[in-house]
């Protein structure tokens, strides 16, 4: 018994040591946590891409203040449930800064964890707009909200000053929420909104709606929704020979559009971030990707690395690895990254995210509209 | 405010949909009237019969067919044959084991088999909708008021034509056949017709088989006029035609049209009057009403419970 307990408190003792060894070996611990398995793997290959390759060209150019990154990667399979797990992980291993999570579902519970044991988050990818809201100090996003979407969309078709409007969406959280940001702006500005109509998601006989738009005699309808309603919107507006531009955010903008709506998805105005690989001044860092073997043009490659700039930069600032004050230092810079010079709100949210308006066309490229 | 054409636009829009509701409806009103259950499976053949019908047609189109109208009818044909062998392996594995056993076994076999068939589809075409190609455009515009154009499509007139034409053949079948009046005598007293010599278990199995066709029959036509099928949509479809084979009078033939026609014009006319989002409510609130008024549907003959 007596043995036991010795060897516990040297074990103790060890730990202590290494756990003060850790930093001694100047070295700045980021996590990293994202889907490496699941559904949504792909989108996870982008985030873990894009972060590593920060880190290691940081590293290149001297690392954080002598130190050097060094990545704690972790899987969450974009569950909740074991973002959770993933979020106490991270606490176990000593990091202080994370970069993550990439779903809204998860990076919800996560970040209790993490305001909660004083560990700085961003979320190169979570869009949903909740995870921000409750005056949490050490949560930051590199990625636009859903509700920045409608008004990108409403500031393009005010410009149109189309006559007669319509607005329509799927009745759920992410396409009503869009389609009645959109309305609102749209009404502010004078514009003549006439119909402002919910679907149900999975309907698939549009001919009545169709009629009553034809009817109504719009020039422009906005849709807020997914794809295969919207293609078959369009198809059977296309038969009935409705004469409209139609318009929809990022949920329509991919090849189901038109794998269903075929010819008539041909203009279709969508909302999308923007390319930023295809930007001047990133071609350098998209052939250091290239490189590597790796592809730099997911939407989320280019955010995660601007997470890991953003935290370097923020602890720079701070002259500190405290994340409170790194935090204090990101909401009063300016940063400048790959997605453009960005800078944080009160909440975390970045102050603006540019979405551009592309025209879809019907062998699925887009084109930016001027 | 009252525009005539656009009434009659959406009169069109009903009906067209209504028409086809009363092809999936004859496949529950049938088996109903014949062994007094509901196959709860028929959504799914009805689905089936659109991907045959799709998956045809794309392997015709690679051969750079000659006539648009041969590669409809081939499709046609191809779907029914394997809708009413679906239809008739229901029967066979999800009923006829079960028959004598109290009634809501075959119910729960026959959910089971709707479960299976729906993930079976699932797995072997993928989860997402795929795109049907419109192979029937065109259309007559008639009368216009200001701004508004009354027009029926060719693809409508083609949903009407071959759902008339359906209709027709079986009520000819059901009246004029032998086995047509095989399935009435069954319908009315299955263990006197089988004292009588007639083979119930031939004419159950071909109730199931004729109602899988029909339902093949609007899973091509509605295919091409929506655009785009996914393994999910037989359901939707199945509980619709289920509504309209009610609202009809469940067992009755020409209950099962006048349903599905009531209910395609009563989900056109709300929302084009009134809003999408309540198609459903009201034609579900209909059915509620007329089974609280009228539980036998609008003309279905009160009888003997068998249900």
């Amino acid at each position: 018994m007596k043995t036991s307990m010795s060897k516990l408190a040297a074990g103790a003792g060890l730990t202590a040591a290494l756990m003060t060894a850790g930093p001694a070996a100047a070295e700045i611990r980021i996590g990293i946590a994202g889907p490496v398995t699941g559904p949504v793997a792909q989108y996870g290959d982008m985030q873990f891409s894009g972060a590593r390759m920060a880190i290691e060209r940081i590293n290149a150019n001297g690392g954080v203040m002598g130190e050097e990154l060094v990545a704690v990667e972790q899987d969450d399979a974009c569950d909740p449930k074991q973002a959770v797990t993933v979020a106490n992980n991270m606490v176990n291993e000593g990091v202080r800064f994370v970069v993550g999570h990439l779903c809204s579902s998860s990076m919800q519970p996560a970040s209790d964890i993490y305001e909660d044991e004083g560990i700085l988050a961003v979320t190169p990818a979570a869009t949903n707009p909740a995870i921000t809201e409750r005056g949490y100090e050490l949560i930051f996003r590199t990625i636009g909200l859903d509700s920045m979407q409608g008004p990108a969309a409403a500031d393009y078709i005010i410009d149109q000053k189309p006559d007669r409007v319509a607005v329509v969406h799927d009745k759920q959280q992410y396409g009503e929420g869009i389609a009645s940001a959109v309305r609102d702006n749209l009404k502010d500005a004078g514009i003549n909104v006439v119909m402002y109509e919910g679907i149900t998601a999975g309907q698939k006989d549009f001919s009545s709606l169709v009629t009553k738009l034809k009817q109504a005699n719009v020039d422009f309808v906005y849709y807020g929704g997914y794809h295969p309603e919207l293609g078959l919107i369009l198809r059977q507006a296309d038969q009935a020979g409705l004469d409209a531009q139609f318009m929809g955010p990022e949920g329509v903008g991919n090849e189901g559009i038109t794998n269903i709506a075929g010819e008539a998805a041909e203009g279709l105005l969508v909302t999308l971030p923007p390319s930023f690989d295809e930007q001047e001044e990133n071609q350098a860092l998209v052939k250091a990707f290239e490189e590597k073997g790796e592809d730099p043009s997911g939407p989320f490659v280019l955010t995660s690395y601007a997470a890991v700039e953003v935290i370097a930069e923020g602890i720079r600032q701070a002259e500190s690895e405290d994340p409170f004050e790194v935090s204090e230092a990101l909401r009063q810079g300016t940063f400048g990254t790959p997605i453009g010079d960005i800078s944080f709100d009160q909440k975390g949210d970045l102050e603006s995210f540019d979405f551009v308006v592309y025209e879809w066309h019907s062998d699925n490229s887009k084109t930016p509209v001027e | 405010m009252f525009d005539e054409f656009y009434f009659l636009q959406q009169l069109i829009n009903g009906l067209t949909v209504g028409s086809a509701y009363a092809l999936i409806a004859i496949g529950y009103t049938m088996v109903y009237g014949i062994i007094g259950m509901i196959n709860f499976a028929h959504g799914e053949i009805y689905m089936i019969g659109a991907y045959t019908s799709l998956i045809v047609i794309t392997g015709l189109a690679a051969l750079n067919p000659v006539w648009l109208p041969l590669v409809l009818l081939v499709a046609l044909i191809c779907a029914m044959i394997v809708s009413s062998s679906m239809g008739w392996a229901v029967e066979r594995v999800a009923y006829r084991p079960v028959r004598g056993q109290h009634r809501l076994i075959p119910l729960i076999s026959a959910i089971g088999m709707s479960i299976f068939l729906q993930n079976y589809v699932h797995l072997a075409q993928g989860s997402r909708n795929i795109g049907f190609p419109s192979l029937i455009d065109g259309g007559f515009t008639f009368g216009t008021s200001e701004g508004f154009q009354t027009t029926i499509s060719n693809m409508q007139l083609t949903i009407f034509a071959t759902t008339l034409v359906c209709m027709t053949l079986l009520s000819l079948f059901i009246s004029r056949s032998k086995t047509g009046r095989a399935c009435r005598a069954v319908s009315q007293d299955r263990k006197m017709s089988s004292l009588l010599g007639i083979d119930t278990n031939r004419i159950i199995a071909a109730t199931f088989v004729i109602g899988a066709a029909l339902a093949a029959v609007a899973g091509l036509l509605l295919g091409m006029y929506y655009g785009s099928i996914d393994p999910l949509f037989g359901f939707i479809a199945g509980l619709k035609a289920f509504t309209a084979a009610v609202l009809g009078g469940i067992g009755s033939i020409p209950g099962a049209m006048l349903g599905g026609l009531i209910l395609g014009v009563a989900e056109s006319f709300t929302a084009g009057y009134l809003s999408s989002e309540y198609k459903d409510v009201v034609s579900f609130s209909l059915l509620i009403l007329i089974l609280l008024f009228r539980p036998t549907g609008l003309l279905g003959k009160p009888e003997v419970e068998k249900i």
